[in-house]
């Protein structure tokens, strides 16, 4: 800490200078089939330098963090500004921020660094042990625990100076289910940013048992039909919707490449009945922080407001030239990578429907639920996976099938969206956009019509 | 780095483990981030730490640490063993793997003029492919990419006697480009490469394909629903037909009953022309090396010979539960975690048609150049967007198509193979695959 302030100050002619420390200690707990694979733990530390010189950024990283190390590393990130300068075309300005003096610490009862490790072990065990007694059908199971404890330190030749500790616990379970020669599998996740009393409040136990259910149900299921159907999208699913579909829309540099929502600020661009956010600071969220990596802070940031388009999220690059205030929304994964624009919590605000007025309305229809992984071009276009869908048939839930990947243009889908349910939650995701974050996703169920990449 | 790696199996032994073994890894990468169509950052990246597995009593403990100290190291140790103690007992453990003579270091898998890049040249690199795509054609938009040179080195050493390190590298890119006419804009188009040599990456290439891809998508039309034959590109044959034959071929899923192929060795599974080996001591293989993450030699393993399953992959705890030799199919992705089970090189021999002739075998359908879905991996189910697609008749590229979904299933899709390309490309699951012609694919309309 003192090594980075020192060389801070002695290097402060090279340019507006941010110097980034990342300790992450990580414990992991994996169950296979009954058998421990192996109790993981262990720490990658590191420093980052990130220059502006002349509107060009430069960047270099040092698991070393000796003196020398760390000066020479400022003037690798410096000379890379300068050599790659000729190369741009657009140079950067930054939107001013008040330099802040701060810290930050996950909201904890049951801090991890004191954990019984043979009590989580036992957790993990109980969890796999149920999921496997479940149904004759499962014939697998993997079961993790995860926590990952960050350190983090932000010092900006402005005068910054953040201390940020995130702790993240989180769990996931897959089942394989096999029944005359049909095989499927279920996938469930818990977790949250938070002590170990999130497993209390959402056990590992529970997602054991969602996906033990789903995959034994499923295992000789039919694939759902492709076409086009009004759907409900399960609250687990809407957070991908939020996300990959509009959220990543809403960055602003891919705004300024051209997405979507380019043009479309006051513009109606969804229902209604949709709100939609970004939230750097939701409770427990998993991509909940007090500052960003460039040491703005964060904020519940409006992009889509009953129907319409009112914000983009910001870095303080971006915020200078589209004229608009930074929203903390700059993050690295690591200090091996520098801070691009990545979403924190992002999520459709709660209605007032239950699931079966939902339903109510449908005449053929189906409930999607179980999220797998998806993807969206910046026009809009979007997929994403589920793992089942329920038949609904005349406003009646009915047979369960195979879940299907499912398509559309996320504001084609949005304008449909004529109910959304009062089911909120807000759930884990790791997002990939050329480095991965932890963000959370979420939202209430809701109604609305798209495209099954079904059987025929 | 084995010096290291020494240090910790030896520390390990002392504080009472029954085995240990120690994973060095070094990696340095020069790295060009393009975006909205800039460049966009430059980095220099080390991943470098050690990896730490121990067993007593048959409990397995594994800690890592990013610092290569013998302090850290030291620590490291002690938390491994700790680690164990708490534990329970895997009652299948037989043991970490023992020496083998090692074969030699396949021929090109290390290239100094990767090894020493510099930040200058790695930029002259991405500029060639930029410049080729935006000088290819006006109406061609370059989205971003991503270019990066690495140097691996990885070092193992073990309580058993295994003691072996090598250095490898690597370059790849790719870039996204979109086309852009009277108002349309084609859907995204994306090209990858990688090679083990400087000599052999070609960023001009990578350049021109993603701009003609980008074009070839461009005055997109729609068609009606229908289920019929389906050219796929290398890079959606191997995300759609062999990431589920990866997986199913695994020891690991085999023995935990995932695998749809478990107890079937020696049965047909695919069209009679299809044949497959693992082959991680190819010459200059993306994936070469000499020995796998867990230091046991690597060798040509076949998978699938003429359509029939023949072998699965295996890592030293899979081989061993069966008291058979470790296929050299162990590893790992990074020095934080432990061994698993993954091709190295899966090769899926070429067939004697160009791209051009099994378009012209094609009465009605289309061809795919990207997908984007989901592959369930163990029931071979598939859905999603085919991107950058053509539509197909009477053995001509008619037009272009709107984004349309596909779906069908995987290891039906293997018995439906008409046709195997000739020419084979790296692609990013770890295999080498030529385009592939099958018939029985669900084509969706979006309309």
């Amino acid at each position: 800490m003192d090594v980075l302030k020192e060389s801070l100050q002695k290097k402060s002619k090279l340019g507006y200078a941010e110097l980034r420390y990342h300790k992450r200690q990580t414990f992991s707990i994996s169950v296979k089939d009954g058998k421990i694979d192996a109790l993981n733990s262990g720490t990658v530390e590191g420093a980052c330098a990130r220059i502006l010189k002349d509107g060009s950024w430069g960047f270099a990283s040092s698991t070393v963090l000796e003196k020398e190390k760390i000066e020479s590393m400022m003037e690798n990130a410096a000379s890379l500004a300068k050599s790659s300068k000729p190369k741009k075309e657009r140079l950067v300005n930054l939107a001013s921020v008040k330099p802040h003096v701060d810290k930050y610490e996950t909201v904890m009862k049951k801090d991890p660094r004191k954990a019984d490790k043979e009590e989580l072990v036992k957790l993990v065990l109980e969890t796999d042990k149920a999921v496997r007694g479940f149904s004759k059908t499962i014939v697998s199971d993997t079961v993790t625990l995860n926590i990952v404890d960050d350190d983090l330190i932000f010092l900006s030749s402005e005068g910054s100076e953040i201390h940020q500790r995130v702790v993240r616990c989180f769990g996931s379970v897959t089942a394989i289910a096999r029944e005359k020669g049909n095989i499927t599998s279920a996938y469930e996740s818990v977790g949250a940013q938070s002590g170990l009393e999130i497993l209390d409040k959402t056990p590992l136990m529970n997602a054991g048992l969602i996906a033990a259910e789903r995959a034994s149900k499923l295992v000789t299921a039919k694939v759902a039909p492709a076409g086009y159907f009004p759907v409900i999208l399960e609250n687990r699913i809407v957070g991908l919707l939020a996300h990959e579909a509009v959220g990543h829309c809403a960055e602003a540099d891919l705004v300024f490449g051209g997405s979507f929502l380019a043009d479309k600020i006051g513009k109606k661009v969804a229902s209604e009945k949709v709100t939609l956010v970004d939230d750097g600071r939701y409770p427990n969220g998993f991509g909940t922080m007090n500052y960003d990596d460039e040491g703005v802070p964060t904020e519940k940031t409006v992009i889509i407001d009953e129907g319409v388009c009112r914000n983009f999220l910001h870095s303080r690059e971006t915020a200078q030239h589209f004229n608009a205030r930074p929203t903390g929304n700059a993050r690295a994964w690591n200090f091996e990578f520098d801070p691009i624009i990545r979403m924190r919590n992002t999520y459709i605000e709660a209605g007032d429907y239950t699931l079966e007025e939902l339903a109510e309305d449908i005449k053929e229809g189906f409930f999607l639920k179980g999220g797998l992984s998806g993807q969206a071009d910046f026009n809009g276009e979007f997929m994403f996976g589920t793992q089942e869908a329920i038949r609904i048939t005349n406003g009646k839930f009915a047979d369960s099938m195979r879940g299907v990947t499912i398509s559309g243009n996320a504001f084609e889908v949005l304008k449909n969206v004529d109910a959304v349910g009062k089911d909120f939650l807000v759930r884990v995701g790791l997002c990939g956009k050329e480095q991965i974050n932890y963000v959370g996703m979420g939202g209430a169920s809701l109604r609305t019509k798209l495209l099954l990449g079904g059987a025929k | 780095m084995i010096e290291f790696a020494d240090l910790a199996v030896k520390k390990c032994r002392k504080l009472g483990a029954d085995e240990a073994e120690a994973f060095v890894q070094n990696q340095q990468t020069v790295e060009v981030v393009l975006e909205r169509a800039e460049i966009q950052n430059e980095r220099f990246k080390t991943h470098s730490g050690i990896g730490i597995r121990v067993i007593r009593d048959k409990k397995l403990g594994f800690a890592f640490a990013s610092h290569l100290s013998k302090e850290s190291i030291e620590e490291a140790c002690k938390a491994a063993i700790s680690l164990a103690d708490v534990s329970t007992p895997n009652p299948e453990w037989v043991s970490l793997p023992v020496r083998e003579k090692l074969p030699k270091t396949p021929e090109g898998v290390f290239d100094p003029e990767i090894a020493n890049m510099s930040g200058s040249k790695m930029l002259n690199l991405v500029i060639r492919a930029y410049d080729e795509a935006k000088h290819f054609d006006k109406r061609v938009v370059i989205d971003d990419g991503k270019f990066s040179a690495i140097l691996t080195e990885m070092a193992i050493s073990n309580s058993n006697g295994v003691e072996a390190q090598e250095k490898t590298t690597r370059i790849e890119g790719y870039l996204i480009c979109v086309a852009k006419e009277h108002g349309e804009t084609s859907s995204m188009a994306y090209e990858y490469d990688a090679s083990t040599t400087l000599k052999e990456f070609s960023p001009t290439r990578i350049g021109r394909t993603a701009a003609e891809k980008a074009l070839a998508s461009l005055h997109s039309k729609t068609t009606e629903s229908f289920t019929g034959k389906v050219v796929l590109e290398p890079d959606p044959a191997s995300f759609i037909l062999f990431y589920p034959v990866i997986n199913s071929v695994n020891a690991d899923n085999v023995q935990r009953g995932r695998s749809i192929w478990a107890g079937k060795i020696g049965e047909k599974f695919a069209f009679p022309e299809l044949t497959i080996v693992d082959d991680g001591l190819m010459p200059k293989g993306i994936n070469s090396s000499s020995f796998d993450s867990e230091g046991v030699p690597r060798q040509k393993t076949p998978i699938i010979t003429q359509g029939k399953l023949v072998n699965f992959m295996h890592n030293s705890y899979t081989a061993n539960k069966e008291g058979r030799k470790s296929t050299g199919n162990a590893y790992r992705e990074s020095y934080t975690m432990l061994p698993t089970i993954a091709a190295s090189n899966l090769k899926v021999e070429a067939g004697k048609k160009t791209l051009e002739e099994m378009v012209s075998e094609v009465d009605k359908g289309i061809i795919v150049r990207r997908f984007s879905g989901n592959v369930r991996p163990d029931s071979g189910e598939f859905s999603g967007i085919a991107k950058q697609v053509s539509y197909i008749e009477n053995g001509e590229i008619k037009h272009a198509l709107k984004e349309t979904m596909i779906s069908g299933n995987a290891f039906q899709a293997l018995k439906n193979i008409i046709e195997i390309g000739s020419e084979i490309r790296p692609t990013e699951i770890r295999a080498y695959v030529p385009p592939v012609l099958v018939d029985g694919v669900n084509i969706i309309s979006k309309q």
